[in-house]
């Protein structure tokens, strides 16, 4: 993985310019590209996580609903209630059971109109006796909620990129900068921080942000919608950077045994340079590895807090859920488990539409980026190359 | 943290050869195969036994293909050493992974030629192997390799290396598995190569002979009395004769000198020593097993072999294999689980232990009990490349392939390697391919001398006729540059310029850039091997000698 | 003997680790409230009683008299003292296992499946529930040992081709499918699929005559509650010597509830174990790689030993000692499936606690009990796995 140590003979058989030393960084990353385009697994994943920005880029030129949609049911025709039953049907035959059947919305809302990709619009439905209410849409414009799944799907990508990026990154520089400076210092600086790196390290992840979350929500000033997701970002925050302390660790000190580094301070160079010329590049090639597989999980462990009923956005805020991928899988899967019980079986309706398709769009992200990292895996190690 | 004690720098006398303590001869007839080549010219000429024809290796890379091996040959005859010469980065170690096939497969590929073997061809079947598509705009080119064929390949192989074609590598430090101790390692060997004498020698030795006391005895006393080594050793194999297992002879010479010296009696220790001979019914009917998967696989690499000669196999008959060795292992039974099989296991792997410690004593180990005992990483690098040499001449292959066994080692250590090989070479009469780019070290070991630049083979001569006369201006060139003692005023000389790339090497001839003689000729046409005297071949414009032929 | 000084050695660097820790939560528990830190410790003497005043014993219409409860637990907990006195406190009740009381009242009125009511010490809860959640992780941790070790070495021998890319495929799938999503599809499937056999409404009402013939200590009316799977606590199995069901049932002979306990943690542990295996099987398969490249297997090639028992015998087992120690180091992450999976599949177990009491309002006891036992949990396992390193490796076990 040296950056520094082409041989002549290759540079007359690999020259772009004529007489132009080729930049060693970008004949690299050419090199590296190569390698990655052989992976036909992460070049299908480099082409969904596109679509997936792409998509995400689209969703910010989206308005905020500025006009609160209020859905009432039965009188007005529309939807009709089926007597004696807790069953709406819409006009276009979709069904939802649940005893507050919806709303439509009421005349002159300023509702911009979809294209419908996926279905005519599905409203989420209302399960009885969920535990958690998912909401009668009622809109604060405040709160970017969202009118019915497709929105939330597009919001969702919006913010489960935002959330997560934010996230690694963060905890990514955090993480490199303490290994850094550990693996370049040694001695009682790195014994301090590796213990200080163990000890984060030891405690499951999970429950690490859980426990963070769930002292810091009740202390004032963590009521805004705002300050409950930087809540969520801190969390995340602390728990991640080991990982990446202990990466650039390990590899600052491999590449700190390098006979190029030697070379350079028997040239003379200042501790200075070689940290910053020779050292720092070479070490961080593992840190995008895992910034890339980090960002496609960050999502599914968010899901997984909402699932366990750590309510993320808590309902007193805004509407029910909040758009974001994971938290809109979690919240509708819960009701799935309950629904074992109380329905006999082909007498329930299970929406399968509202857990399946942002569940797959978390499983498409997540997958696709580790096939890409896994690509970049492959191909940045060279003992592994071949 | 090596334990070894130093070893001494002769073999003494009192060592036992690595011959004398196998049971069988060492030196195979060649019968097989070798009536193919008319070859035995004069009287003293032995019969060729590895015969390498055009061989070509490229390594398609990232930037390009490498060109490592273009046309190489040269011809190993029984018992003689031959050396291989040229700089870093000149082909030789690739010329000795080509011959066995150790070529790592992406990126590396063997593209043609043939390397004969008693007869079979090794790189049968090359062209089916790979396709190659070269593409625009760069000089790479794409390789889309047969897995299956490759791997059938590679399973072939399994009949030549070892037995046939040994190996010794570079690094001694990292050759061998860091988590199996020495004696299991020349075990497997022992095993893999020797199984069938092992298992028929355990079968039908004697542990009841009843003279055996009266060997106990005498042994007892020759150790007690002081007597010098050797008589102990003849007294150690006359218990091995009486009970018929020659392993014996050395376990009772260590037993009986540990208890010795600890002051304690002998005899009940070798009694308990006796026992591991005597078979449970359990051990005995894994060995039976055993040798019969042993007799199963020779069958099979007989017929690999025939495979490798001809180009066609009886299916029937290596599906008949195949099927007999299913059955044999599912007759097992009971021996599938782990705990019995270890249990059947045991007295052959004492059997092979005993035999490993026989083996490093033939390579002059002092203490060759505690060796065979310790982990790799607990000896030293000479000691681990003796160790290597042992387990490669273990297996009592034709031809010894020594890939620079002494550039990472220091002159002393490098000085008993050669020593030793020297010794074993003429007790064992292996044949040796000695790659090194050391010519102090060639002129001490070998007899003829393949001289390699880029590549290409540009010499080859006996040690004497090179030395004397080099013909080829590279070989001028690199004899020149040897420093004297004797001409001290003298400056040094070295050939101008730079190993070429192996990715766009020159055209024609590859040292042209190089060679002070270079004429129009050598930069269109690659030179043709040349006689120019009796075994001294050379390739280059120069001379108008007759043409070799292959 | 060199084996031992090596694992008194790395227990030792353990210990800070674990003093670390507990200052990690000593750090986040005296960010919360007074009022709730007492609650985690001490039961509600009465409702609406929180807080330094109370009502009068003698007057209950005047409520400012200095609280019994309060100042008691404020001298208890030390919540006055300077902070290096708190944290020394807080060791000390962490060491003597004085975890706090469980306060899950709402969840355990409706439950009869726990043994503990509120009030209880926590340690006591946990400790009743812990030998499920480590029958669980005993079955995940087997099934993705002999999951991924086969298939990271098969992976890497046979690079890039088929089998290769459909393991890594199958692993990435486990990665990228939340625990949730995938245990309560599973979960519907299964039950789906089962009920629409004869006799069976759902998996958690039986009425098959069969069933109910097996399981006569059952009331045949009763539907598990809670639609989640039976907990063996309120259904008269016994709970001793050992607390761990299926070994307590084969030890007092009864064999079909201990191998329908078993039965039933296959789902929850492939669920786990799904998960796990990716990250497992990379690094199995990246460090095969990495070992078939080095010298001696080329060795062992060349000595005439076939391909199979190379890449077996030679490269497997020195890879192994990498996979050992990435077992470690994955525990963590192994461990933090355990909530989602208890609480999907309703199985009794620390991290069911643990999703119960972060449902509002928090019972920090538990909370930061299940976290600390699940810490330790991932510190024991690294010792274990230091252990059997030591085992595996002769360079470390001689020296």
């Amino acid at each position: 993985m040296e950056s520094t140590g082409t041989t002549p003979a290759e540079e007359s058989t690999t020259t772009k310019g004529r007489g132009r030393r080729p930049n060693p960084h970008v004949a690299q990353f050419l090199r590296t590209f190569y390698y990655l385009r052989r992976n036909g697994l992460a070049m299908f994943g480099l082409a969904v996580i596109l679509i997936l920005v792409g998509i995400a880029l689209y969703a910010l030129t989206l308005p905020i609903p500025t006009q609160s949609l209020a859905f009432y049911c039965g009188t007005n025709n529309q939807p009709s209630c089926v007597p004696g039953t807790q069953i709406c049907t819409y006009p276009q035959g979709v069904v939802a059971p649940g005893p507050n059947c919806y709303q439509t919305p009421v005349s002159g809302g300023g509702v911009s109109s979809y294209p419908s990709i996926i279905a005519p619009t599905f409203d989420l439905a209302h399960f009885s006796g969920g535990p958690l209410p998912l909401g009668s849409l009622t809109v604060d414009p405040s709160h970017n909620a969202f009118f019915n799944l497709y929105d939330g799907l597009l919001r969702g990508s919006d913010w489960s990129l935002i959330i997560s990026i934010s996230i690694v990154l963060s905890g990514a520089a955090i993480g490199a900068i303490v290994g850094a400076v550990a693996g370049t210092f040694g001695g009682l600086i790195d014994e301090v921080l590796m213990r200080l790196v163990d000890i984060f390290l030891s405690i499951p992840a999970i429950l690490f942000v859980i426990v963070i979350i769930a002292v810091l929500q009740v202390l004032p000033g963590f009521t805004s919608f705002d300050a409950r997701i930087g809540l969520l970002v801190i969390g995340f925050v602390l728990v991640w950077w080991p990982f990446y302390a202990r990466i650039v660790r390990g590899q600052v000190l491999v590449v700190r045994e390098q006979k190029y580094v030697e070379a350079a301070r028997a040239c003379g160079a200042g501790k200075g340079r070689i940290i910053m010329r020779h050292i720092l590049p070479n070490s961080v090639y593992p840190v995008f590895i895992q910034v890339s597989l980090d960002v496609g999980t960050i999502p599914l462990f968010v899901g997984t807090l909402v699932f366990l009923g750590f309510a993320v956005i808590p309902t007193t805020i805004g509407s029910g859920i909040f758009p974001e991928w994971g938290s809109i899988t979690a919240t509708s899967v819960i009701p799935l488990i309950s629904l074992l019980t109380t329905c006999q079986f082909g007498q329930c309706i299970v929406p399968w539409w509202q857990f399946f398709f942002p569940g797959f769009a978390l499983f498409m992200f997540a997958i696709s980026v580790n096939f890409l990292s896994d690509g970049l895996r492959d191909a940045l190690d060279p003992r592994l190359r071949r | 943290m090596a334990a070894a004690a130093p070893t001494p720098t002769t073999i003494s006398p009192e060592t036992p050869s690595l011959a004398a303590l196998l049971p069988e001869t060492l030196a195979k007839p060649l019968s097989e195969g070798t009536a193919a080549q008319p070859e035995a010219a004069g009287p003293k000429k032995q019969p060729v036994v590895l015969d390498v024809r055009d061989l070509k290796t490229y390594f398609y890379t990232y930037d390009g293909v490498v060109k490592a091996l273009d046309g190489v040959s040269f011809k190993i005859r029984r018992g003689e050493t031959v050396g291989m010469v040229g700089e870093t980065g000149c082909g030789k170690s690739v010329t000795a992974f080509s011959v066995t096939r150790l070529i790592a497969d992406p990126p590396g590929r063997i593209v043609g030629g043939a390397v004969l073997y008693r007869g079979a061809n090794v790189l049968r079947g090359l062209e089916h192997e790979a396709k190659f598509k070269p593409m625009k705009g760069s000089n790479r080119v794409k390789v889309r390799r047969s897995f299956r064929r490759i791997k059938a390949s590679q399973e072939r192989m399994v009949a030549v290396r070892g037995g046939g074609i040994g190996m010794i590598f570079q690094e001694p430090t990292s050759a061998m598995n860091p988590i199996f101790s020495v004696s299991n390692q020349l075990s497997e060997t022992l095993l893999l190569h020797r199984g069938d004498e092992i298992m028929d020698t355990l079968l039908q030795a004697t542990p009841n002979a009843p003279e055996r006391r009266a060997a106990f005895e005498e042994l007892a006393d020759a150790v007690r009395s002081g007597q010098p080594t050797d008589n102990v050793r003849a007294a150690a194999k006359k218990v091995g004769d009486v009970l018929h297992c020659p392993s014996m002879a050395t376990q009772s010479f260590y037993t009986a000198r540990e208890a010795i010296a600890a002051g304690r009696d002998p005899l009940p220790l070798l009694e308990r020593a006796v026992r591991r001979l005597r078979l449970s019914r359990l051990a005995r009917s894994y060995l039976l097993q055993q040798r019969r998967l042993i007799a199963l696989q020779k069958e099979l690499n007989a017929s690999y072999m025939q495979e490798m000669r001809d180009g066609t196999f009886d299916h029937s008959q290596r599906r008949s294999i195949r099927r007999r060795r299913v059955a044999t292992r599912y007759r097992g039974g009971w021996l599938s689980i782990r705990g019995i099989r270890g249990r059947a296991r045991k007295p052959l792997n004492e059997e092979t232990f005993w035999r490993s410690v026989t083996l490093l004593e033939g390579i002059a180990i002092a203490n060759p009990v505690q060796v065979a005992r310790s982990y790799p990483h607990e000896l030293s690098g000479g000691m681990i490349q003796r160790v290597m040499i042992a387990m490669a001449l273990s297996a009592n292959p034709d031809i010894l392939l020594a890939d620079e066994p002494t550039t990472a080692l220091d002159v002393t250590i490098q000085a008993q390697i050669l020593e030793l090989m020297r010794d074993l070479k003429e007790r064992v009469g292996t044949a040796t391919l000695f790659i090194t780019h050391d010519l102090a070290v060639i002129a001490e070991v070998a007899e003829r001398v393949c001289v390699m630049y880029a590549g290409h083979v540009v010499e080859t001569a006996a040690v004497r006729d090179l030395f004397r006369q080099p013909l080829h201006p590279y070989s001028q060139g690199l004899l020149a540059s040897i420093p004297r003692v004797d001409q001290p005023e003298k400056q040094l000389s070295s050939i101008k310029g730079s190993v070429p790339n192996l990715i766009t090497p020159p055209p024609g001839c590859r040292f042209h850039p190089r060679c002070a003689y270079a004429m129009p000729i050598c930069r269109e046409q690659r030179p043709p091997t040349t006689v120019e005297g009796t075994d001294h071949t050379v390739a280059c414009f120069l001379y108008k000698g007759p043409v070799a032929v292959e | 003997m060199q084996m031992w000084v090596y694992i008194v050695r790395r227990a030792l660097l353990l210990i800070p680790i674990i003093i670390g820790v507990m200052t990690i939560t000593f750090i986040l528990i005296t960010a919360l409230p007074t009022g709730i830190r007492c609650v985690s410790y001490f039961p509600i003497p009465r409702s609406g009683d929180i807080g330094p005043t109370g009502p009068c014993p003698g007057n209950p219409s005047q409520s400012n008299c200095p609280n019994p409860w309060w100042t008691h637990c404020v001298s208890v907990l030390g919540l006055n003292t300077p902070v290096p006195v708190q944290w020394a406190t807080y060791m000390e009740h962490s060491l003597t296992f004085n975890w706090g009381t469980v306060n899950l009242n709402s969840y355990l009125s409706q439950h009869s499946q726990y043994s503990f009511m509120a009030g209880e010490p926590v340690t006591t809860a946990l400790a009743q529930v812990l030998p499920y959640t480590l029958e669980l992780a005993t079955i995940s941790l087997l099934l993705i040992l002999v999951v991924s070790i086969p298939l990271g070495n098969l992976s890497a021998a046979n690079r890039n081709r088929p089998i290769d890319q459909a393991s890594r495929v199958m692993s990435f799938s486990g990665y990228a499918l939340a625990p949730f999503l995938l245990g309560s599809l599973l979960l519907m499937a299964f039950v789906i699929l089962i009920g629409a056999s004869n006799g069976w409404h759902s998996l958690t009402c039986p009425a098959s005559p069969t069933y109910l013939e097996f399981y006569k200590s059952w009331p045949a009316q009763q539907c598990f509650p809670g639609g989640n799977y039976p907990s063996w606590i309120s259904n008269g199995v016994a709970t001793t010597p050992t607390g761990f069901p299926t070994v307590d049932a084969a030890y007092h002979g009864q064999w079909v509830i201990a191998a329908d306990t078993l039965i039933r943690l296959i789902l929850p542990a492939f669920v786990i174990a799904y998960g796990s295996i990716a990250g497992l099987l990379r690094y199995v398969r990246n460090s095969m790689l990495e070992v078939m490249n080095l010298d001696f297997v080329r060795t062992a090639r060349a000595k005439g030993v076939p391909e199979s028992v190379v890449i077996n015998r030679h490269a497997g087992r020195n890879s192994l000692n990498v996979t050992i120690t990435v077992l470690g180091l994955t525990f963590a992450t192994f461990i933090s499936g355990f909530p989602v999976t208890e609480d999907v599949f309703g199985l009794t177990g620390v991290g069911r606690l643990l999703a119960l009491s972060i449902d509002i309002p928090f019972d920090y006891g538990v909370i930061f009990g299940s976290v600390l036992l699940f810490t330790y949990l991932v510190v024991a396992a690294n010792i274990i796995v230091d252990v059997l390193y030591a085992y595996l490796d002769p360079r470390v076990r001689l020296g």
